[in-house]
Order: C-alpha cells, then structure tokens, then sequence
C-alpha cells in the first residue's frame, strides 16, 4: 500500500439518519454487494472527514520501507521442524572485496551460495560441522526457504562465493537455531518413569500403537494440529467453512409510507404512534409480506379537535420460485392490539 | 463435595490489537473493539456476575493483553463506543418498526434492540465506561485470575535472535498488567502460545510461575513428561508451563466438529448490514460506505446451503444447555480414564480465545455458564480450577525443557512466517537492533530525548504485534496490516535519526505520542544492553 492519493480520499457525506423517503422495493443498491460467503469487505478502511481537518492531523507516513539498511548479514529463523528460513544482506563492496581475493581464473563460474551446516552439538567453526549441503541462489535473492528435514538438530548457514574448484568465500555468517523435535524425547527421567503402554494410554490410544515411533507420533500430532489451532486474532475468528455455493438470488419488499400533516400533530398506524419530525413530515418502513394489508392511519390534530383516518390496503402477490425464504411466507399482519415498536422493548 | 477425581482450567485469552486512529473521525478497524465490547466482554462479565450473585463456586483464568487493557481505558475509544452503540440502538429500533408485520424477526428486532439497550446501561452506567474496573471486581471476588502477555502480542519466537526484544514485551506486558490489576502477574499468556525454549528464564525474572503452551510443546518435552498435559512441567527456569488439551479444545474450536457450527446457532455470516436496502443501512455504515457487520443478524446456520431460517433465540438457548451438558460429560470421562493412568489429580487445560465466545459463537457465553452451572451441580467428577490453584495444591512437578511450538495452524511458525509476510521480519530484527543501540548510548537522556526514546519503543512494539504478520497471511484487510507495519517503521525510523543526530521535531514527536499513546509508563532503558 502506497500512500493514498489525496484524489482517493471520499469524504462521508452529511448522515442523515432518516430512512430516504423514496424507495423502490427492489432497487439495485449502488454498493457492491458481497456474497455472504465471501472474506469481509477490503480495509478500505481510510478515509477522512472534511471536519478531520480541524484537528491537529500528523501528515501520513511517507512511504520508506527500506531496500536495505547497509549491512553484511544473514539471519536464521525457524519455521518448523523440517523448515529454516533465512534472509541476508550483503553489500556489493563487501562481495568486490572478496573477489579480490580470487585468482582471474576462478572468476568464470562464480556462484553466490548458501551453505548450511549441521552443528548439532558443535561449537562451530571452531569445530567441524557433522555436515552441510549448498544451495545455489539466483542473483536476486535475499531471502530462502531451506528444507532441513532434520528436526532437533542445530544449523548455522553461510552466504558466500563458490568457485568452480570448490573454494567458498564466506561473505557472512547467521546465528545457530535448533528445528524443534517432533516425536517424543528418547531421554527419560528415571524419577518420573512410566511404561511406553501407560505413556500412550494417557493420549487414549490403544498399548503398542507403535512405541516412540516417530512417524506414528507425527502423524498423531498432525492429525492434531491441523483439526485445533487458535488463531492469531481471535476476533477475526476460525475460517468460515466453505458453504455449498451455488446460484443465488434474494428478494424482498419494504413498504415505505410517509406523509405530512401540522408539526404537532400525532400519527398512529395500526396502534402504534410514529414520530412526526419538525416539518410535519412522517415516515414509516415496513417489510412486507405476502397478503393484504389494511393500514389504518390516524392522524390527530394537536388540539385533539380534528382526527382523520386514512387506511390504504396494501395487496401483495408473488409468483415465481420463492424456495424458502421464510419471509415470504405468508403471514398477517399483527392486530394493532399486539405489543410492537420500540415503546416496548 | 469430596476432593474431585481431577480439575478443568478454563483459559480465555483475551486480545485485540492497538487500534486507535484520533486523525479520522471513524475507522472501520476500530469496530473490532466496539464488536468485542458488545457481543463478548459484556456477555462474559454478565454472566459471571450472575454466577458470583448465585453463589456458584468457580474458576476461570482469563489473560488480558496490555493493548486491549489499553484501549479499554481510552477515553477516545470509550466516547467512539458509546456513539456506536447509540447508532446501533437507533438502526435496532427502526427495525422494530420494519418487521412489525414479520414475526420472527420483529421478535428478534426487539431482542436486538434490548441487549443493545442493556449494553449501554451496563458500560455507562454500572461500569462507567471502563471495563478492567468489573473484571478487577470478579479478582476481588474471587472467581477470576487474571494473566498478563507480552506488551504488543508479538510472537516471541520468531524474536529468537533478539533476547532483549523478547525480554522487553515480556517485562512491558508484566508492567501493564499490574497497573491494570494493582498485583503482579501469577501466569502469562505466551502470544500463539509461542514457546522457545530459553524464554522462560525471563519470566523467571518476572516472578511469573507459569505460562500456557501447545500440547505438542509438553509432549515432545525432553525428559520425556510422565503425564503429558495432564501436569504441569517444570521448565529448567522454574516457571510451569501448562499444556493444551486438544481433545476439549476441538470440541469448541473446530469449525467441522465443534458445538459452534450447529444448525441452531446463529449465523454469523447474515448480517443486515448485507441483507437490507443500502439507503436504508447507509447512515450505519462508516464513511467509504461499503456495507459492513452490524451485528443484526436475524437467522441461524439452518445448514450448508445460503438457504437460512430465522435465528430462535430459545432453540438456540435449548442447544448451548445441551452442549454445555456433553461437554461435562466428555470432561467427566477424560478425566476417569486419564485418573486411571495418573497416580494423582490430573488438570485438564482448555484455552481458547475469548472472542470466539459471543462474537463468533454468539451462544458461547451461555454455553460457559450453563457449563459452569452444570460442573458445580450436575456432578462430583471434577472441578474447575486455575492454573495457579492447581500449582498451589500441587507444587512438585517434572523438570523438562518443553519444545518449541505454537497453537498456530501447523503448530509451529509457519502462519507468520511465509511468502506472505516474511519480509517484515528483516525489518522488524533492525528496529530491535537500533532501539538497542540508542538506548544503550542513551542511559541518560535529556527530557525530550527520554520522550522520543520512549516512543521509538512504542513504536518497535507495535510493529512487532503478530496480529499483522496473521493478517497479511489470512487475506482479509491486508491493506491495514501492511499501513500499520508500514506507519511504524516509518515513525520509528524518523525517531531513530532524529535521536542520533540530536534533532527532535517536538511538534511532530507530540502528534506521535498522541496517535500511538499507550504504554505511558514506558521507561526505553528496558532495551539498553547489559553494561
């Protein structure tokens, strides 16, 4: 995300809490509409305030991520017990300096490595490494998956040049990790001793499912950890399992009535009062379900001395396939006796 | 009752990220709070306080990080939750008015509009806007034990190769905590529980006695644990760790076979911010007007397909008792068989995030205290307990070095370390490095550097906060994650230079303080090297 062009910058328009007065029962909204089984909308979250401005406002950041901050390192990061990862900068100067150090004719063939090193109990490079392998980079990279596939083991990993003849020019060197075991420790504590049987029977599995075999453990574990597992933000919560998709469509109707009369003046449709705003206008939004609909409205004068009734009735009929969609079903509306609206909530 | 055959430790780990932007007047990503305020903090608090009123005896360990406890004491925060909740009890009583002719909604409409009208009453009135105060109150009580985290829920892990970072969250968290809870922390919450072996010795210096890992973390201990996650371990530090039950945790956390997923609990996925004529929901969306969860939702999971029935809430109820009930009797089973095995009271621990209860299992709430109901009446099996309790009755235990792991899908890094958002961690090791290089040359430091010094660290934390690298991995607001890591490199860097070259922009150093303000207690000599 770079930064925002001011031209991207929408401003929220004046809120008017009120229902429009116009509405069509089946208008397109102008916003996209997300499936509901879609992720949650985009972050475009930024956005400001024409008011925002009056408040003392730190310019937004200019964008500087670093390319790179002048350094000669690799570092060494575990992503699990098969898995290391390692990212590493090296200035051109530091690798001219190196090549110096070659002969004109080890110069063809050069080849930027990364050689990683067993140091599984070993102080290296005061010690000889049990072993390494090489991996080949392209001239871009700066940062690589390494596939160990040695849990519990130690590694450290150099970036260097290596030569045709097998001459490796260390540009630099990481810290050590250790991969995590995966299996159980073979090492036992004599004061907390149990049987192998009793040890499984502890995790529920039947005696001699396999000993200490790692690969049964691994498996075990992995059936566990990929059915459990928090996640980092509990509040944007486990994965939503992927519903059955399919074509979709929904459709509803509001009713929209609204009208004008004196300001002070009290309306009351099917019993229940409705707010007259200041101007003397009122509006009132209903779904509206399939059937008829008689809609007393009685509007009195704020002296009381005047009372009219106006009583549309309403018939709706749907054709079409309207599967289950429980708003659909036919329902009456409540006998203006039945408590609704807010004054009794 | 006699002494029970076994304990269960209820573990809510409760977490939001920093998340406060004074320079826009609303901001989507602030509704997290507002969300978690609403559907689960206020349930939870409720429905505890109803137990302690009912005097049913219980337990329950709930870990608090310092960014939420933060942002609950914010008093800009507090005044945006009280505007969100009054656009949500207005937007809740025109539905009153518009389902009047559709009775399964206009029931649920009103429904809405009470828990809305309740949950104005309970923040303003009975906790004055500040929710550490009640959940203090159930410490008081006796009922609850709080634990700290690290200070910006960074995982600690993928610090490996900067101690005084990892030391630094650590000591942040536990300083944050007891300003919020006036006591010193008894456990910790490791972020994703993210064990590395060796990071316990810092909580040692805390005088933290334990902390929770992943089941794999003991199992895979070496010495070998004699009861696996049925005990605490020792780890060579001294501090215990307490390991996860898988089997209690699917039964809630799994979106396949755990409670949350039946038929009758509500959907999460229907909201009226989606399902409603946009005119009519836009005065309730923010600025940019892309519809959004208003946390309306009027129908339950009714199954697999988008084909959805009315939400009933007294089903529902129904449902989360029974779940409540199989849950206790799967417990009350584990633990007969485990006991058989052990030759003490084994613990049986169950973590699980706290939003996953009434944000996402809008149930959940019920669920525990018909749970915790039900454990106290119902039977004689086990009972609830926390970590420290157990501890308490149980001081001696295996000594092992737990393995690294975390909860995280694949149970190690894997979820914040991959090609989606490795890239941060370059950074993030160099602002480590910095802050420790200018703290180091900075023992004493005149008042503005102190402040400016003091807001690098805030800075550093927040970018170290795991919740982006987990963003950028899930797909789903990316494009805050990467502002907000972005943002807080940016600031730190200018800070950084502005320190070495002795050229502190005071205007500008203030506008950060006031964005990024948490932490007022900071003190930046936590990262300077050891002399």
């Amino acid at each position: 995300m770079r930064r925002r062009p001011a031209s991207a910058t929408r401003t929220r328009r004046p809120a008017s809490r009120e229902p429009k007065p116009a509405i069509s029962a089946t208008g397109a909204t102008p916003a996209t509409r997300t499936p509901p089984s879609v992720s949650p909308p985009p972050a475009h979250s930024v956005h400001s305030h024409p008011a925002a401005a009056s408040h003392p406002v730190a310019p937004e950041e200019k964008f500087s991520i670093p390319t790179g901050y002048g350094d000669d390192l690799i570092a060494l990061m575990v992503k699990d017990p098969f898995w290391l990862y390692a990212y590493w900068e090296i200035q051109p100067a530091t690798e001219r300096a190196a090549r110096s150090h070659l002969l004109p004719s080890e110069i063809p063939g050069l080849q930027s490595i990364l050689r990683v090193y067993d140091v599984t109990g070993i102080h290296y490079p005061g010690q000889p490494a049990h072993r390494f392998f090489d991996i080949g980079l392209s001239g871009l990279a700066t940062n690589w998956y390494i596939q160990t596939d040695a849990p519990g083991r130690s590694f450290i990993v150099e970036i260097g040049l290596l030569t045709k003849g097998g001459k490796f020019l260390l540009l630099a060197r990481s810290n050590r990790v250790t991969a995590p075991r995966w299996g159980p420790s073979d090492v036992i504590d004599e004061a907390w001793m149990t049987t192998d049987d009793a040890y499984w029977k502890l995790f529920g599995m039947p005696p001699g499912i396999g000993g200490s075999s790692p690969s049964a453990w691994g498996r075990l574990i992995a059936q566990q950890l990929s059915s459990a597992g928090g996640s980092s933000v509990g509040f944007l919560g486990p994965s939503k399992p992927a519903a059955v998709r399919g074509f979709w469509c929904r459709v509803n109707t509001d009713l929209i009535i609204h009208g004008a009369t004196e300001p002070k003046a009290t309306v009351v449709v099917q019993g229940q009062p409705v707010v007259v705003r200041k101007d003397g206008t009122f509006s009132l939004r209903v779904a509206l379900p399939e059937g008829t609909q008689t809609i007393a409205i009685d509007v009195t004068s704020s002296n009381g001395q005047h009372t009219r009734t106006i009583t549309p009735i309403v018939n709706l009929t749907w054709s079409g396939n309207l599967a289950s969609d429980p708003s659909k079903t036919k329902s009456s509306a409540p006998s203006p006796s039945r408590p609704s609206g807010p004054e009794h909530a | 009752m006699s002494d029970p055959q076994g304990y269960l430790a209820l573990v809510l780990h409760t977490h939001l990220p920093f998340i406060r932007h004074p320079e826009h007047p609303e901001f989507l990503e602030e509704r997290w709070l507002f969300e978690a305020i609403t559907e689960t903090y206020l349930p939870l608090l409720e429905r505890f306080e109803r137990l302690c009123n009912d005097r049913v005896p219980f337990r329950i360990t709930m870990s608090f990080t310092p960014t939420l406890l933060a942002m609950l004491a914010d008093p800009l925060l507090q005044a945006r939750y009280v505007r969100h909740l009054d656009a949500l009890i207005e937007l809740s009583a025109k539905e009153i008015e518009r389902t009047r002719w559709q009775p399964p909604f206009h029931r649920l409409a009103l429904f809405y509009h009470h828990r809305f009208l309740t949950a104005r009453q309970l923040y303003v009135d009975t906790y004055r806007r500040n929710l550490i105060h009640p959940f203090r109150q159930l410490v008081e009580r006796g009922v609850l034990e709080p634990i700290a985290s690290s200070a910006t829920h960074g995982y600690l892990p993928l610090m490996e190769t900067k101690p005084i970072a990892v030391r630094a969250q650590m000591r942040i968290g536990a300083q944050a905590f007891e300003h919020a809870f006036g006591m010193p922390p008894r456990g910790f919450w490791l972020p994703e529980c993210g064990y590395q072996p060796g990071h316990d010795a810092f909580l040692k210096e805390l005088g933290v006695r334990y902390f929770l890992i992943d089941a794999h973390g003991i199992v895979f201990g070496s010495p070998r644990p004699k009861y696996g996650v049925y005990a605490p371990a020792i780890c060579p530090s001294g501090v215990a760790a307490f390991g996860r039950d898988l089997e209690s945790s699917k039964s809630v956390w799994s979106a396949e076979e755990g409670y949350p997923g039946d038929y009758d609990y509500r959907e999460f996925y229907r909201d009226i911010g989606f399902d409603l004529d946009y005119d009519y929901v836009r005065p309730y969306l923010n600025g940019d007007g892309a519809r959004l969860n208003t946390g309306i939702k009027y129908y339950r999971i009714t199954g697999q397909t988008n084909e959805k029935q009315p939400y009933d809430p007294d089903r529902a109820l129904e449902k989360a008792a029974q779940h409540a009930g199989n849950f206790m009797f799967n417990r009350e089973k584990q633990v007969q068989h485990v006991r058989s095995v052990m030759d003490r009271a084994p613990i049986i621990v169950s973590p699980y995030d706290s939003e996953l209860y009434g944000h996402w299992w809008f149930e959940g709430p019920d669920w525990l205290e018909y749970l915790i109901r039900k454990a106290h009446y119902d039977q004689q099996t086990f009972r609830l307990i926390t970590p420290g309790d157990y501890l308490e009755m149980f001081p001696t235990n295996q000594v092992l070095e737990p393995s690294m792991s975390s909860w995280g899908n694949g149970g190690y890094s894997d979820v914040w370390l991959n090609g989606s958002n490795d890239w941060i961690y370059r950074h993030l090791h160099k602002m480590a490095d910095r802050m420790t290089e200018v703290a180091t040359s900075h023992r004493q430091a005149d008042a503005l550097r102190t402040r400016a010094l003091n807001q690098m660290a805030r800075e550093l934390l927040l970018a170290q906060s795991s919740d982006w690298a987990f963003i950028l991995k899930t797909q789903s607001h990316t494009a805050y994650a990467y502002r907000r890591i972005h943002d807080h490199l940016a600031r730190f860097n200018h800070l950084y230079e502005s320190v070495r070259h002795g050229a502190i922009d005071e205007t500008r150093l203030a506008e950060l303080e006031a964005k990024d303000n948490l932490f007022p207690f900071l003190d930046y000599r936590v990262y300077a090297a050891s002399p």
